[in-house]
């Protein structure tokens, strides 16, 4: 395994990175270095923004455009609304790290995360360029087919990017229960926010018989879980 | 070995004679506690508030230490400080909901909330605290009170910025109360662990005074904030005409949400 400890900044730190080599990226996380900070945020923006495009493509070229922004635009705003909790609930759960190491270290695995975003993009954009067309009638079974797609790659990229963070954390706690305590603590809030923020930012995929829009028109009145919470009751008094 | 004599004495007879009295020992009752000053990272002085903020996330058996040592008195006032500025700046957030003039009451009931509830409830922890057997100086648990005081207020500060975007997305006022709640219960449970850590190094022979005493704290804390609501809605004054417990208050917000609530399903 080759494993890249220099000091000097490269590209290249991004297979370091997908491949998980826990002593290299616990040096990068413990010291500030712009450049590195940027080329994740840059993986972020580039990977999450190209999966985004090739998600909204489907409906309309603009509202691919518009989930090039808002994909990209979750992670971060996630990643920066939590990182006062997670640098706090770190240390607490027996992590000793600084604040600004424990924010690095979620920056890199949503930058893995993202870098497989980015790589499953073109995978994406083919699939809907084959698709239908997106109408109001007819294309139910193609809209379930991507849908299911993209719920298959979330999941792996989360996964891949979660498996990352917990031997990356275990290599910096020396203890896998600590390391699962923090991952979990993170992942929940990360999870709770991060769905709110979906919420707030659809559409998405889009809708045929609704128009292509940044947000929806009235997007901040109700929250995720009140809508999940009202669908159950809905579910369950209608049966 | 025969039949006279089945097994060989483990002990040799000289040694059967009743131990002698074990010397008092330093060791503390609870099993995997150091006792507090071992390690001399521990026996550095804590400066300033941001440096007790600091130990108490990262070191906090510096921060139990030094509340023991001459002049702790001023680390507590410190830490009654930050935490009485970072339950304001929690309220603030909490006010942004309903705005107007909810964003200086709001502060000012978690604020004032937070410290009566820790002011009613000091004495009952100080008898408890001996009822343990606890060597524990009055002083001693005024620090342990502001510790949990004060890691409460800044997990809920942490907490701040994912409690504004909800108060932004929502208008069910059963929902924000749910939310700060939670954040409230989560923040409280790693005050209580740091409490409880504290609790052990002051030679109590139980904890269950200190258990008892969490469940009062718990419920006058969930009492006040029926006492001062409203404290996320609006109303006409500043405190409530009617009197209620918190549970009765809570049914009914929640029967008053139930005629609220529409079920809204949307694509995408």
């Amino acid at each position: 395994m080759i494993t890249i400890r220099t000091n000097r900044f490269s590209l290249s730190e991004i297979s370091v990175l997908l491949r998980g080599e826990s002593q290299a990226i616990a040096e990068w996380s413990a010291r500030w270095d712009a450049r590195r900070f940027a080329l994740h945020i840059g993986v972020i923006i580039l990977g999450a923004g190209l999966y985004g495009a090739a998600m909204g493509w489907w409906r309309a070229p603009q509202q691919g455009l518009y989930v090039a922004i808002k994909f990209p635009l979750i992670i971060l705003l996630t990643t920066f609304g939590n990182a006062l909790i997670n640098g706090m609930l770190a240390p607490l759960l027996g992590l000793n790290i600084p604040f600004r190491q424990s924010f690095f270290v979620i920056v890199m695995s949503h930058a893995i995360t993202a870098a497989i975003f980015g790589a499953f993009s073109p995978l994406i954009m083919f699939m809907t360029w084959n698709a239908p067309p997106m109408t109001a009638s007819g294309s139910d079974a193609a809209y379930n087919l991507i849908k299911l797609s993209h719920v298959a790659v979330i999941i792996f990229a989360g996964t891949v990017g979660n498996l990352r963070l917990r031997q990356l954390l275990e290599h910096l706690g020396g203890n896998r229960a600590v390391a699962r305590r923090v991952m979990f603590a993170w992942l929940a809030g990360n999870l709770f926010l991060g769905s709110q923020l979906s919420w707030d930012l659809r559409p998405f995929i889009g809708a045929p018989e609704l128009p292509v829009q940044f947000i929806r028109d009235g997007a901040m009145h109700g929250n995720f879980y009140e809508n999940v919470f009202g669908a159950f009751m809905h579910f369950f008094l209608t049966k | 070995m025969n039949e006279n004599n089945p097994v060989p004495p483990m002990i040799p007879p000289a040694d059967r004679t009743p131990p002698p009295p074990l010397p008092p020992s330093a060791t503390p009752p609870f099993p995997g506690s150091r006792p507090l000053g071992e390690d001399p990272a521990e026996q550095v002085p804590i400066p300033h508030a941001f440096a007790a903020i600091e130990a108490l996330l990262r070191h906090p058996r510096r921060l139990m230490f030094q509340l023991r040592q001459p002049g702790g008195g001023k680390l507590i006032g410190g830490m009654l400080f930050v935490a009485l500025v970072c339950a304001a700046v929690y309220g603030v957030v909490a006010g942004t909901f309903s705005g107007g003039t909810q964003l200086w009451a709001a502060p000012a009931k978690i604020a004032a909330g937070l410290f009566i509830s820790a002011a009613i409830c000091l004495p009952s922890l100080y008898i408890f605290t001996c009822l343990s057997g606890s060597q524990a100086r009055l002083a001693e648990v005024c620090g342990l009170l502001a510790g949990l005081l004060m890691l409460m207020t800044i997990l809920l500060v942490g907490f701040a910025p994912v409690a504004w975007i909800f108060s932004q997305s929502t208008s069910s006022i059963g929902w924000m109360g749910f939310l700060h709640l939670m954040f409230w219960f989560v923040a409280t449970l790693f005050g209580v662990r740091f409490m409880k850590n504290g609790f052990a190094h002051t030679n109590a022979k139980s904890q269950a005074g200190l258990n008892v005493w969490i469940i009062i704290f718990l419920l006058v804390a969930l009492q006040m904030t029926t006492a001062l609501r409203p404290i996320i809605g609006q109303a006409d004054t500043f405190f409530p005409g009617e009197k209620k417990f918190f549970v009765g208050h809570w049914i009914d917000c929640l029967k008053l949400q139930d005629s609220d609530i529409g079920i809204s399903r949307s694509r995408s």
